[in-house]
């Protein structure tokens, strides 16, 4: 079993996790993206599937999955597109993003073999609730080899981030502040300083990523610093709208 | 009523069988007796129905042990199904190989009360009609008998089990009855069963009415609440208080006043003479355009602000279609003085105008989805977005849809409107119960009400009329039964109108309040299990049937509530049926649509 995840988790100080939605700003651009950012020194590529309906997403997000849709990107390229990127780099672990209902016509098991042979390691379906996998999903993702994140907010109780915490199988994401994607610009603010802090105090055995409103490298040291690692995902998108990803990264890293 | 288990015997060969598997019955029979037209000869054909679900139950007349233990290897048969004189200690000896079945033949004295050494040695019990050539007869002995069986033993129903008489089982209520057993009569000849009958049959008897969710939220196998985390502690807190709080004798009082003093219920069941005498039948109206901001969506709205209010919430979002449920909403909060945001699509906010500046003097803020098609899917995913950034204020849905438990709590407040049809049909009409209940359905709300307490009665058929727009094929429309497949939308399970790749298809109709791309879980399962009847009308037809209403009757009925009534066009009625129709809304909001429309000229203008 590959255990890439694994292994960035046990060999890195801190970390990097780039989110870049399939089909954006082309259609095949997403491998050449990654290759770029792979290079960079990105840790973990977060591939998203762009959906017509992206409930939990902020606007920069539903603008892209918006175009990207109309390029026409399908899963079956996006599944191609992650395997011609795991062909560039055999460590860089890749986790695709998306909704429960493109799972659902896809077909779950499908899916995840496809995962399996595309090179894919883990997944975050941020609509599939931790319950419905434990009782329908677990043992498929198991024969598949395919790792699950779950999502963890301010408003999540103690007792239920042990919850999810025994279901991960990947890391833990946490959801920075009650919001969508891209929606904070500046700095972390001392209440969710506070958040972080008591979830890094429980000590899970998970590991964690902090993720939503991130942009700036000060914020993805504090994001090392109260977890494991850093996702960026709107920032990004909006790098790449104005061709500016390379200068992005390297501001942040 | 809980599900009846279904046991398609006498199965001869591999096609068929794969074909009978693939409709899931419980069990599978295989009949083993010389003298049967079913005879099984060769096992040859079992390993072609590997697949197959269903148990497999072999079924002897009174042969030795050891043939049954080589069939049962043979076929990999998981029941014995004794058929003949066998005796209770026969049975205990064969219960150790497998499981038995005992079928008992049912005749006019037949005494249950001779079962009872059986009791012990058998896992069910057959009741089969009794005739020289132990069952197969084709005909069903008097059911009346079996009142007079009172042992704690679950049994199957058998013997001359027919395509018509699924109701007739459905009716039967017997604690014990767990299944029934067809056979002959779904063949087209011996040993081959017809599909498609069976098939209806199936699903009819099988079917769990659907009335009230699983404590999971599911109808059958719609509903649930998939949710982004972000929302989790929100849907538990109203799922963990709602039941309570609707119980509740002060909530139940202080709703009580405003549905009668505020809103104006009970609204009227009027009898309308004119359209009855044109469709030559008995119509009455529901007259939910009579209630206080013209629309059933007032019922909701009050409902969940006196709960939101009982929650603790100081603030209220919702979405909007019509503007129906946002002027409902919007009222409710300016009566409680709750601060309130509506998220209603641009291109709805541009075509019902009127609503909109209801809204606004009722001093809530409009924000306009501009994402998508810019309608009630957009204003619903955009509420869905704020109430994530905003987990302290509560969202009020407008219909049956969203997570559970949102779509039951929905049902329960809209209930109201099929309780007043009954009293009023009952009271004032002397009439016990209506053939048709029709309404019209988007998200489904004033379906779900309307039919409500008719769901358990089956003499009562209910029809749901979905927006075609320009035809249901047309690639403009909003016909989610018949053009969706099983997806998730906004955080349930439904039917959904879809791309192979799981993308939402843009809903198309003349009416704001029904193009909607899913429908809710509750109705997605009657009409599925088709205790519903799934109808549609066009834009076309529904701007006819507004205007027949009208002058027929005075009534400007609103533009989701003209579907329904363009309904009466493609149902066959006998002259004595009673049809109720729920009029959900007045048309004030569309009389900008009407007016365009009657500047046409005489194109899809009715005769009267």
């Amino acid at each position: 079993m590959e255990k890439r995840i694994d292994h960035v988790f046990e060999q890195k100080e801190s970390r990097i996790n780039i989110f870049i939605t399939a089909g954006y700003p082309q259609i095949n651009s997403l491998p050449d993206i990654a290759k770029e950012l792979i290079n960079q020194g990105v840790n973990i590529i977060e591939i998203g599937m762009p959906s017509s309906d992206p409930l939990a997403e902020g606007e920069a997000i539903q603008k892209a999955s918006a175009i990207a849709l109309s390029n026409g990107i399908t899963m079956d390229l996006i599944f191609n597109q992650a395997a011609e990127i795991r062909k560039f780099s055999s460590s860089i672990p890749l986790i695709i993003m998306g909704y429960f209902n493109q799972l659902l016509q896809f077909g779950v098991a499908p899916f995840l073999q496809q995962c399996a042979k595309a090179g894919v390691d883990g997944l975050i379906i941020p609509d599939l609730p931790m319950e419905v996998y434990q009782q329908k999903y677990r043992r498929l993702f198991a024969q598949y080899q395919v790792k699950i994140s779950f999502l963890i907010t301010p408003q999540t109780s103690e007792q239920r981030i042990k919850l999810l915490d025994i279901a991960c199988t990947s890391f833990l994401y946490i959801v920075s502040d009650n919001s969508l994607t891209g929606a904070n610009a500046s700095g972390f603010s001392a209440v969710q300083i506070k958040y972080f802090k008591r979830i890094q105090k429980m000590k899970l055995s998970s590991p964690t990523m902090i993720g939503f409103g991130i942009s700036s490298k000060k914020m993805v040291e504090e994001a090392n610093k109260y977890s494991n690692g850093a996702i960026i995902g709107s920032a990004f998108i909006k790098a790449v709208e104005k061709n500016e990803e390379v200068r992005f990264i390297d501001k942040i890293i | 009523m809980r599900q009846l288990k279904v046991k398609v015997c006498g199965n001869t060969e591999a096609n068929n069988l794969q074909q009978v598997c693939s409709l899931n019955p419980d069990y599978v029979g295989f009949i083993f007796y010389d003298e049967s037209k079913r005879l099984v000869e060769s096992p040859a054909f079992v390993p072609k129905v590997e697949g197959c679900k269903a148990k497999r139950v072999g079924v002897f007349v009174n042969v030795s042990v050891r043939f049954i233990q080589k069939k049962v290897r043979d076929y990999k048969l998981d029941i014995i199904q004794l058929h003949g004189d066998e005796t209770h200690g026969f049975c205990q000896k064969v219960s150790k190989v497998k499981p038995v079945f005992k079928a008992f033949q049912v005749h006019n004295n037949f005494n249950f009360r001779s079962l009872s050494a059986y009791l012990p040695v058998c896992s069910k019990f057959l009741f089969d009609t009794s005739s020289a050539t132990y069952g197969g007869s084709g005909k069903k002995f008097d059911w009346n008998m079996l009142n007079n069986y009172t042992i704690d033993k679950p049994f199957f129903l058998s013997g001359g089990i027919g395509p018509e008489d699924a109701q007739k089982i459905r009716k039967l209520n017997h604690p014990m009855l767990m299944g029934i057993d067809v056979n002959s009569r779904f063949e087209t000849e011996p040993g081959i069963k017809n599909i498609e009958v069976l098939s209806l049959f199936i699903t009819t008897v099988t079917r769990v009415n659907s009335k009230h969710p699983t404590k999971d939220g599911f109808y059958g196998a719609f509903g649930g609440a998939f949710i982004p985390e972000m929302l989790h502690k929100n849907v538990e807190e109203l799922k963990a208080n709602y039941l309570t709080i609707l119980a509740s004798k002060s909530y139940q009082n202080e709703l009580a006043g405003l549905l009668k003093n505020y809103v104006g219920r009970p609204t009227p069941l009027y009898k309308a003479k004119n359209l009855s005498t044109k469709y030559g039948v008995t119509i009455f109206l529901k007259r939910e355009d009579l209630n206080h901001t013209g629309a059933h969506k007032i019922n909701n709205a009050l409902g969940q602000i006196l709960l939101a209010i009982k929650m603790g919430k100081t603030s209220i979002i919702a979405e909007t279609g019509a503007g129906q449920h946002g002027v409902a909403t919007a009222t409710a909060c300016a009566l409680f003085g709750l601060p309130c945001k509506v998220f209603m699509g641009e291109l709805d906010i541009e075509r019902q105008a009127p609503n909109v500046a209801r809204m606004k003097m009722l001093g809530a803020e409009v924000i306009p989805a501009t994402s998508g098609s810019k309608t009630l899917k957009d204003a619903t995913n955009e509420a869905i977005r704020y109430w994530i950034a905003n987990p302290e204020t509560y969202y009020l849905i407008g219909s049956v849809v969203g997570p559970h438990p949102y779509p039951d709590l929905v049902a329960r407040l809209q209930a109201v409107i099929s309780k007043e049809i009954k009293e009023q049909l009952n009271t004032e009409n002397n009439i016990e119960q209506p053939d048709y209940v029709i309404a019209c359905v988007g998200g489904g709300s004033n379906a779900a009400g309307a039919f409500y307490h008719f769901i358990d009665n089956e003499d009562v058929k209910l029809v749901a009329v979905e927006a075609a727009g320009k035809g249901v094929h047309s690639g403009k429309s909003a016909a989610t039964f018949q053009l969706g497949s099983v997806g998730v939308i906004h955080g349930n399970k439904t039917l959904v109108m879809q791309t192979s790749e799981g993308q939402i298809i843009e809903p198309f109709s003349i009416s704001a309040g029904l193009d909607y791309p899913g429908i809710g879980p509750m109705l997605a399962e009657l009409l599925t299990n088709k205790r519903g009847i799934g109808l549609d009308a066009t834009d076309a037809e529904a701007l006819v049937a507004a205007e027949l209403l009208t002058r027929l009757e005075g009534i400007i009925p609103a533009l989701e509530s003209a579907h329904a009534i363009a309904a009466l066009e493609k149902i066959q009625f006998n002259p004595t049926d009673t049809v109720v129709i729920n009029l959900s809304g007045r048309g004030d909001k569309d009389m900008a649509t009407y007016m365009k429309h009657f500047k046409n000229g005489k194109k899809n203008r009715p005769r009267i």
